[in-house]
């Protein structure tokens, strides 16, 4: 799986994303090392994973009530949010309200994450992006660059054209 | 009429390129259909029964000259000499080659046009009064407003994959034009008690399978706060609108699922997080837009004397002007200039085709008679906003030689409707031939005229294109068994008293469409009450009469 970070592939991701599936065979969490787990899971074991001196993250989608998570997320080094198919666009805005909720460490976009998306989710707030092997090509870096103009303001610039102006 | 900066200019002619590469990648197969299938969407581009169909975007329905003269040029160039426009005021091509949309686009990109988001689960083309601006009892030019969600709305980052496609429009007069309250918002300009200009702000209006008129959920919005609260609406409807029935996606069935108190709470509460902030508009940033919609050099001697007894003149000795200028002019807002309609229905032609040869005459008028614009209209017409009365007759004369100038605007005749299944691979009927068929049963104009304002929306299927469902008269095409039939509808509005037409009853075979009509109209003639419009004595009567005639069985 490529992960692009600042529009670089890196090869030596330190997260290990665990998802419901890998958690519910009973395989536990490792004891070292940064890990994602799913929401609710990390909400039924809050206490466990405290006691790991290791960060940790957690995996969102857009059925989970993420009030709690946008409340504190001072113990979290991640947040990967879940595109679950090509049309579901949830994943926009839950990067745009985490970033507005003062999230500032990795946001990284699972699932259908496709090339000419990726300058649309990063506008929102997402920095790093898991793509697929098979959906891969070494030009997606060119996709963060297409449009290089836009009128409402980014993460990074939050301004939108017409303030800019001025 | 608004110009690109360098912004504006740097967003289109990159998207182009960018479309180039994605037509590119999906010819190559290296991007998979249903990828390129959301992707050439928002770009405007369907595939079709018969070919590709290409829709172009008209903000707010505003066209300068020299864009006209493009849309003639492509049509001419890459299509097969014909455009045809919709009720969101954009012109529709129906034959280019996929593989030359691209080339199609950076011609548009040249004269400050673009096919972004006509099509896809997006914000689509914000749609306005055609008569902005010169209308009468207008509180203000809703048009700068109209500018400021464009661009707000275009490529917006988070915006781009909603539940379903997204529409909005904007009015400013007392007479609604916009059909505002069937828009999934519909903004309406109103004034608070100390004069401040804003918007009362309606939801979950729409029209389709579930046809539904909008709830007010702001009876006053300050103008400063107008993109806060639309992102603000648009966020709730992004996260919470359901993704599992594309029939039940769209806001409507949200805002009735929750009820428009508790969307409204959800509004005010994502609302209170930005109001305030970076998308709060500056009185400068409203001055700049509006510096864009100032009014034209008007003619101080246009409503001489001299001019005026001209106008008389022609009136009097020429009994088709004077049919011309009672049905297809409008009142302007300067004494001396008329609104001049063009009509898009001419005999026997598609309602809202529109050739090369009449785009370029079009254009030519503008230029030399109306300030060099052209608006076109959610009735599927263009529009010359500010001719001077003395220039009328020539005006007349030039759109009579190009078959633009029957007089029928607002009468039966000027009907919306679809392209149905003879082009839409959504139809499930045809239209074209039933417009032709009620155009020659009704062909006498006097008897059309006697008739009044009757407004005659026909849909080829149940998405209602052509908003049948607020229509005097609305008329859907369905399926029966591989036949088509035609359900009938009477006494809808779109307009300020908006309202759901009623169903007249089970649906009649195609041969039996326009005697169905003239029947509803007998009924008509025979109840009104001196000069009651069709629709007030639907509204008095009921349908219970027309019922009772239509299906009456033959003695």
């Amino acid at each position: 799986m490529p992960l692009l970070i600042n529009q670089r592939i890196v090869t030596d991701d330190p997260w290990q994303l665990l998802d419901q599936a890998a958690l519910g065979e009973g395989s536990s969490v490792p004891e070292n090392g940064p890990v994602a787990v799913p929401l609710t899971w990390y909400q039924q074991h809050w206490e466990a994973l405290q006691q790991r001196n290791s960060p940790l993250g957690v995996i969102v989608n857009g059925d989970d009530d993420l009030t709690a998570l946008y409340a504190d997320h001072s113990q979290l080094d991640l947040v990967a949010i879940e595109f679950p198919t090509f049309r579901d666009g949830r994943g926009f805005s839950i990067a745009r309200q985490l970033v507005r909720s003062g999230f500032n460490q990795q946001i990284r976009a699972l699932g259908h994450v496709t090339r000419d998306r990726l300058a649309l989710m990063q506008s929102s707030g997402f920095n790093a992006f898991d793509i697929s092997d098979e959906g891969f090509h070494t030009d997606h870096l060119q996709a963060f660059s297409e449009i290089s103009v836009n009128y409402q303001g980014t993460t990074a610039d939050p301004r939108p054209a017409f303030s800019q102006r001025t | 009429m608004y110009q690109y900066n360098q912004i504006d200019q740097t967003l289109v002619d990159e998207r182009v390129e960018q479309f180039r590469d994605q037509t590119r990648r999906f010819l190559t197969g290296e991007l998979p259909e249903d990828e390129f299938s959301a992707l050439r969407l928002m770009n405007g581009l369907y595939i079709q029964r018969q070919a590709p169909m290409l829709r172009v975007a008209v903000p707010y329905g505003l066209l300068s000259s020299m864009q006209v003269r493009k849309l003639a040029d492509i049509a001419r160039t890459y299509d097969r000499g014909y455009g045809h426009f919709t009720t969101r005021t954009n012109i529709q091509f129906n034959w280019p080659e996929l593989a030359s949309v691209p080339d199609i686009l950076a011609e548009l990109a040249q004269v400050q046009m673009h096919a972004i988001q006509t099509s896809g689960n997006c914000i689509r083309n914000t749609t306005t009064d055609p008569y902005a601006g010169v209308a009468a009892n207008e509180l203000e030019d809703p048009r700068p407003y109209c500018e400021i969600i464009r661009q707000w709305s275009t490529l917006h980052p988070e915006f781009a994959y909603l539940p379903r496609k997204f529409k909005i429009a904007v009015t400013g007069a007392t007479e609604d034009r916009a059909a505002s309250q069937v828009h999934d918002i519909g903004l309406q300009l109103v004034q608070d008690a100390e004069g401040e200009t804003g918007f009362e702000v309606l939801v979950g209006g729409g029209l389709g399978r579930t046809p539904i008129i909008g709830k007010s959920i702001r009876k006053f919005l300050p103008k400063q706060h107008l993109l806060s609260y639309l992102d603000a609406i648009l966020r709730v409807y992004n996260l919470k609108g359901r993704r599992d029935n594309k029939y039940k996606a769209r806001i409507k069935i949200l805002v009735e699922a929750l009820g428009p108190d508790e969307f409204r709470r959800l509004v005010e509460e994502e609302w209170a997080h930005i109001r305030d902030g970076e998308l709060t508009l500056t009185d400068a940033e409203i001055a700049r837009a509006r510096s864009f919609f100032t009014l034209p050099d008007y003619d101080a001697s246009a409503a001489s004397a001299k001019v005026q007894a001209s106008l008389s003149a022609s009136l009097e000795s020429d009994i088709e002007f004077n049919a011309w200028y009672r049905h297809n002019t409008v009142a302007h807002r300067v004494y001396g200039y008329r609104i001049a309609i063009v009509s898009l229905k001419p005999y026997l032609e598609a309602p809202g085709d529109i050739t090369d040869v009449q785009m370029d005459a079009v254009a030519d008028l503008a230029d030399r008679y109306s300030f060099g614009e052209i608006r076109a209209t959610h009735h599927q017409n263009l529009v010359l906003t500010d001719v001077r009365e003395g220039d009328l007759y020539a005006v007349w004369q030039a759109l009579a030689a190009n078959n633009l100038a029957r007089a029928n605007i607002g009468t039966l005749t000027d009907m919306i409707v679809c392209p149905g299944f003879d082009f839409c691979s959504l139809a499930n009927a045809r239209t074209l031939n039933i417009s032709d068929q009620i155009n020659q049963h009704f062909d006498d104009m006097d008897h059309l005229y006697d008739l009044g304002e009757i407004r005659l929306n026909m849909s080829g299927c149940i998405n209602a294109c052509a908003h049948h469902h607020v229509a005097d008269i609305g008329i859907l095409g369905v399926d029966k068994k591989g036949e088509d039939w035609y359900q009938i509808s009477l006494g809808g509005s779109s307009k300020e008293d908006a309202r759901l037409g009623k169903i007249l009853g089970r649906s009649v075979p195609a041969s039996d469409v326009a005697l169905t009509v003239e029947k509803i109209l007998t009924v008509y003639v025979d109840q009104r009450r001196e000069d009651e419009s069709f629709a007030q004595v639907v509204q008095r009567v009921g349908i219970k009469p027309f019922k009772e005639r239509v299906y009456a069985t033959a003695h």
